[in-house]
């Protein structure tokens, strides 16, 4: 039996910056610099799904690699349960559980079982103990009846199950799920939250990587964003409601404003950001406001000349939140 | 800090679970055996025609000839090239994830491939054998089979150094397309290393097969010139170089496996 690891934050991360040197071509080289982490200070408690929520190529998977051990960073330090990702992978990796996912990273000709025997044998899962725990993760991920099926034959979503039955195998401390519901069809990406969700047990620390905010939303109670590299917020899902300085929205949508009118509702009291947007042939302001007791009524006589005019407003959502930050980033 | 000193695997586990592996991706499709059959039948039958009455012991040199020629690729590449199926599946980096450290995966493979090579061998034994109506003239029959798995562990553990190419880079396969055949030549491995141009000499020697096939010849063909000095310098000249071989896949492995973390090139393919 491996003893666990002491208390401790489950994951501590500082400054760590990572660059890629990719070459294109063998002969005729062509090189290209990619800063893919550009200073990342992370802290992890146990216990629980952390989340780290970012748009497509923010640098999620890249950190997960460093976490996981199967990628270095080029500067800083990362921590998992107390010990150095870069020099204790001997201690560590036994300890840890990868789900990349995807269609790919399984033996294919093989069945799900037989993948999951290779992977307890180079855990080392005791042997006396392999075949039970294959048929517990089965059950757990609801595989059993085709446990004995080739690989090549299961769905995408049933893959999913498979990486991850395989990342639990071994009963980690830690599990790393990097995108685990993306490219699974609604009806699995909502089954493989659950089955996540049913593995917050006996204090393991999930941490989990997701580009849809409602999935962070629904499963991680702290979460970070990562926005190019760089860590934006911190927080939990209220925290981050009242990061942008209200906690309601209001919309505002009509064929077209002027560049005055936007201005004017900026300097509406209350009103913290305003956004305007092509939206299919009309336009939408989107307004964060701390409170929509007076503002409806303040908004529609803010913009008046347009009878189209709708005005709605709701509590702000996570996706909200997640798209002002990314997009400060981004300008 | 709770250290711990039970080593979580075990690394004749994981050689056999790899082992094992090879065994169910090979169930898996075993109509593959057919056209890996195909090739040493040919072999057989073209070095059968190559050394027809040159002299008393033509038909070893045909086994041998041919032998070799199924033998080394599947021996020498196998391991490499099921690394590079690794990245193609994208399981490489779940393996390396893994506790275990990759070379041991690599001994299982080799261990798959050294007994389907000899399958190769024998199939072209059987081959030569039939179109000759009679078995060659071997002085020691059991020296000889001895002999010739043992040339099969020293290509392996040139196999094991390869693999590690792979695992360093995805043009592994590429490479080793380029550099193959002058390589099946500079070795020593299709003719004896003494009718080969001089400078070819220190590839050669330091190829454990080179060793270990001049010892076989030496000791199943009487009268047989050889390069080196002799049968028991040729054994000890490929034990001497399959240690270093062994030794050199060790260190390589945990270099090239510290080097992929550093370049993050795992997932290629
Ligand atoms: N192996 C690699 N070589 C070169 N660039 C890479 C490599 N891996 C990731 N990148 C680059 O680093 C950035 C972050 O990628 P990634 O971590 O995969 O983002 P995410 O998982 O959030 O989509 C991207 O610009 C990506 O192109
Ligand atoms: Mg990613």
């Amino acid at each position: 039996m491996l003893t666990r690891s002491n208390d401790g934050p489950a994951i501590e991360v500082r400054d760590v910056r990572r660059v890629f040197e990719s070459r294109k071509g063998f002969l005729f080289r062509e090189r290209t610099r990619t800063e893919a982490l550009k200073g990342v200070d992370l802290t992890v408690e146990r216990g629980s799904i952390f989340g780290l929520l970012g748009p497509n190529g923010a640098g999620k998977t890249t950190l997960t690699k460093i976490l996981s051990t199967l990628l270095l960073p080029t500067s800083g330090t990362a921590l998992v349960l107390g010990h150095d990702v870069t020099k204790e992978t001997d201690w560590l990796r036994p300890r840890m559980g990868l789900v990349l996912g995807g269609e790919r990273g399984l033996y294919n000709r093989i069945s799900g079982r037989d993948n999951l025997r290779y992977f307890a044998d180079l855990y080392g899962v005791p042997l006396t103990e392999r075949e039970g725990r294959i048929r517990e993760v089965l059950e757990r991920v609801g595989l059993t009846d085709a446990a004995d099926r080739r690989t090549e034959e299961y769905s995408r979503g049933m893959k999913q199950k498979l990486h991850i039955a395989r990342g639990i195998l071994h009963r980690p401390e830690i599990l790393f799920l990097d995108e685990p519901t993306i490219g699974l069809d609604p009806k699995s990406a909502r089954e493989t939250r659950k089955l996540i969700r049913s593995l917050v047990t006996d204090g393991v620390t999930i941490f989990l990587t997701t580009h849809y905010m409602f999935e962070a939303e629904e499963l991680c109670p702290k979460l970070a964003i990562l926005s190019k590299g760089r860590i934006v917020a911190r927080d939990t899902v209220d925290g981050l409601r009242t990061l942008v300085g209200g906690d309601r929205t209001i919309e505002a949508e009509a064929y077209g404003f002027e560049d005055a009118e936007v201005e004017s509702l900026k300097h509406l009291p209350g009103v913290s950001k305003v956004v305007a947007e092509e939206f299919g042939p009309s336009m939408r302001l989107t307004l964060r406001v701390r409170t929509t007791e007076t503002a409806i009524a303040e908004v529609r006589s803010a913009l008046p000349g347009h009878p189209e005019l709708a005005v709605r407003d709701r509590r702000t959502s996570l996706e909200d939140v997640y798209l002002d930050l990314v997009e400060e980033e981004a300008r | 800090m709770s250290a711990t000193t039970v080593r979580a695997y075990s690394g004749r586990r994981s050689t056999m679970a790899a082992l094992r592996l090879s065994f169910l991706q090979f169930m898996a499709d075993p109509q593959w055996l057919i056209p890996s059959m195909i090739a040493p039948v040919i072999f057989g039958l073209v070095s059968f025609e190559l050394f027809r009455g040159e002299g008393h012991y033509y038909l070893t040199y045909a086994i041998l000839g041919a032998g070799m020629m199924s033998m080394w690729g599947q021996t020498l590449y196998g391991s490499g090239w099921a690394t590079g199926q690794d990245r193609v599946f994208g399981t490489l980096e779940p393996t390396l994830q893994a506790p275990t450290p990759y070379l041991y995966v690599v001994l299982g493979r080799v261990i798959w491939n050294v007994a389907s090579g000899l399958l190769g061998g024998l199939i072209v034994y059987l081959v030569v054998v039939g179109v000759a109506g009679s078995p060659p003239a071997v002085p020691n029959p059991v020296a000889f089979v001895l002999l010739f798995i043992f040339v099969m562990l020293t290509l392996a553990a040139v196999g094991v150094v390869f693999a590690a190419f792979y695992v360093y880079t995805r043009y592994a396969g590429f490479i080793q397309n380029i550099g193959e055949f002058a390589f099946y030549v500079g070795t020593g491995c299709m003719f004896p290393v003494v009718l080969l141009p001089f400078w070819t000499n220190p590839i050669a020697l330091f190829f454990p097969p080179t060793w270990a096939l001049d010892a076989l010849r030496y000791a199943s063909i009487p009268g047989y010139p050889g390069f080196a000095w002799g049968f028991w310098p040729d054994i000890a000249g490929a034990v001497g170089t399959t240690a270093a071989y062994l030794l050199l896949a060790g260190a390589v492995f945990r270099r090239v496996e510290r080097h992929v973390l550093e370049v993050g090139n795992l997932a290629d393919y």
